[in-house]
């Protein structure tokens, strides 16, 4: 399979203050995105993953390393050719119209007048604002503005579509909009490198995941191979039990929760759950629900952290 | 697609801005009424009435078109940097030195209209008062124009580095000195100024002497203006833009948007 993105030693050091004081956000980047997946780039606030995004999309200039798109040096505006880029807290002209802004848009990647009088329409559909193509976008909503900055990247139909928080800011219904969108765009063969620290939105979507702490990639691959397929511990939910058994009971688990006339207690091992459930039984409690947890790439996250921490 | 449809597309964009501007309009209300009063203050002076009528008329023209080409000019590039719109645009297969073309083409666009409406303004008021048009009056015109192509320029370099207030500071402060640049020389040519002379000297020859643009005197007084002295003069002015041009885009090609 062929690489859209690749990046190699990636690094960029930034000289701030009034003494230009080094700071290293990106220390050493390399990166393999493969034409039709979808690309996770996670991380905390202020890891380097909006400085990566735009070392790829030339807007910051690399301190060293490479990276190509298509083959391209990123460093060559023809790279972006085939890129929808949507930038993170999109803001756009105000005083534009949602067609306007989309024709402004299809105008600089050079798309004909029939071409964009048949795409605009279509994307604005595609993206749920078709309602609103006449309004200016200084009286968009920031979904809405979200949306239509979704729209400008998918205007020129590109191969390749790099997303910076494309689901922040928006309500649940919007996140999942955004979430069949970029599936179906998957679908449609395009390759989609997109960052989120809505964690659970990435582990729904992505097909590989590269997580970045401290500008260093720390952990990277396919997102069943990072997760597995093993059991970490379960949730056990019962009720009408007896005070000496939630002691026992809460004296094994991790965590237990009173939840009204319910008890939730969270096991480490799968085995202690299963143990505990014999006894809610042997006593004449109610089991409600026993759910086993799998490792989630917020776990995984949050576990890379700590070790980065104690080193 | 060429590099010259990237421009004019950038150029149209930053055009359509600046006409949505309300600044714009407000300044230009403003440029209206100082050019009507012109009626009123010929009626102090008996005598007088074409000189007053083409001073204030001249002088406003070229006094607002600097002002808009200067608060317009650069916050439309800031804007589009602070706003983070450029993001958007950069990330698309176009060059830095065509978003700046762009934008500079865009400002000079707005600015030639912005003219156009304030010379009609002029000729209204020569027309109702039935005061002779001279045609030093319209190279006046044209050599303002290219003064603000250059004070656009001035804004545009400085913007392409630094912050609004300070490209403002900075291009106001060079609008100034570029009137003063002959008294500035005649100074450094004094008997007791020899030390400073060489100082002068550099000023003179560097920093853009929009005093050689300025035939606004001449042209009001109805003087004849040689076609050679407006040609220098453009020309200096188109030159002196271009190696603007190329600095403000080589500082804005090395720029990064954080």
């Amino acid at each position: 399979m062929s690489n859209v993105i690749e990046a190699r030693g990636l690094r960029k050091v930034f000289r701030t203050g009034f003494f230009m004081r080094a700071v290293e956000a990106v220390k050493g980047v390399d990166l393999d995105v493969a034409k039709g997946e979808i690309f996770g780039f996670i991380g905390p606030n202020g890891a380097g993953k909006t400085t990566t995004i735009k070392m790829l999309t030339g807007l910051i200039h690399p301190s060293a390393g490479s990276a190509t798109i298509h083959g391209i040096p990123v460093t060559d505006p023809r790279s972006r050719q085939g890129l929808g880029f949507m930038p993170e807290g999109t803001y756009f002209h105000e005083y534009l119209t949602g067609v306007e802004f989309l024709n402004f848009h299809g105008r600089l990647l050079g798309l004909p007048k029939e071409v964009r009088r048949q795409r605009i329409p279509e994307v604005l559909e595609l993206v749920g604002i078709a309602h609103a193509a006449d309004q200016r976008l200084g009286r968009y909503s920031k979904g809405m503005r979200q949306r239509v900055g979704l729209a400008q990247a998918l205007i020129g139909d590109p191969e390749l579509l790099i997303l910076d928080e494309p689901m922040s800011g928006l309500d649940p219904v919007g996140r999942k909009d955004v979430r069949d969108m970029i599936l179906s765009l998957r679908e449609a063969g395009k390759t989609i490198f997109v960052t989120s620290h809505i964690l659970a939105d990435a582990e729904m979507i992505c097909d590989q995941v590269a997580i970045i702490l401290g500008g260093r990639i720390v952990h990277h691959g396919y997102l069943d191979d990072l997760l597995g397929e093993e059991v970490e511990g379960a949730e056990l939910v019962v009720e009408s039990i007896q005070p000496e058994l939630f002691d026992e009971l809460a004296a094994r688990a991790r965590r237990s929760v009173p939840q009204g006339g319910r008890f939730l207690f969270d096991f480490a091992e799968a085995a202690d759950a299963e143990k505990a459930l014999d006894l809610v039984r042997e006593r004449g409690g109610r089991v409600r629900s026993l759910t086993p947890k799998r490792r989630s790439l917020e776990d995984l996250m949050v576990s890379k952290m700590e070790k980065e921490a104690e080193q | 697609m060429s590099a010259l449809a990237r421009i004019a597309v950038v150029a149209e964009n930053t055009a359509r801005e600046a006409v949505r501007d309300k600044l714009l309009y407000n300044l230009l209300l403003f440029a209206g009424l100082m050019i009507a009063s012109s009626v009123l203050l010929a009626q102090l002076q008996v005598g007088y009435d074409e000189r007053i009528y083409n001073d204030v008329g001249l002088a406003t023209i070229a006094f607002f078109g600097v002002l808009i080409a200067i608060f317009v000019g650069i916050n439309l590039v800031y804007r589009e940097i602070s706003l983070k719109t450029v993001y958007a645009m950069l990330a698309k297969p176009v060059h830095r030195w065509e978003f700046m073309l762009g934008k500079y083409f865009g400002l000079l666009g707005m600015l030639a209209v912005e003219v156009a409406v304030m010379s009609g303004f002029f000729l209204a008021v020569l027309w109702f008062k039935s005061a002779p048009i001279y045609t030093g009056m319209l190279w006046a015109v044209g050599l303002i124009y290219l003064e603000l192509a250059l004070v656009t320029a001035i804004a545009l370099f400085f913007s392409s580095f630094s912050t609004p207030y300070l490209s403002a500071m900075f291009t106001v402060a060079l609008w100034i000195t570029g009137h003063l640049l002959a008294d500035v020389r005649a100074f450094g040519q004094g008997p007791d100024a020899e030390m400073v002379r060489p100082v002068t000297e550099f000023l003179y020859w560097a920093l853009p002497n929009l005093d050689r643009l300025d035939i606004k005197g001449d042209a009001a007084s109805g003087l004849p203006i040689e076609a050679a002295r407006v040609g220098w003069s453009a020309l200096y002015a188109v030159l002196y833009s271009g190696v603007l041009l190329v600095l403000a885009t080589v500082l804005f090609r090395r720029r990064d948007f954080r």
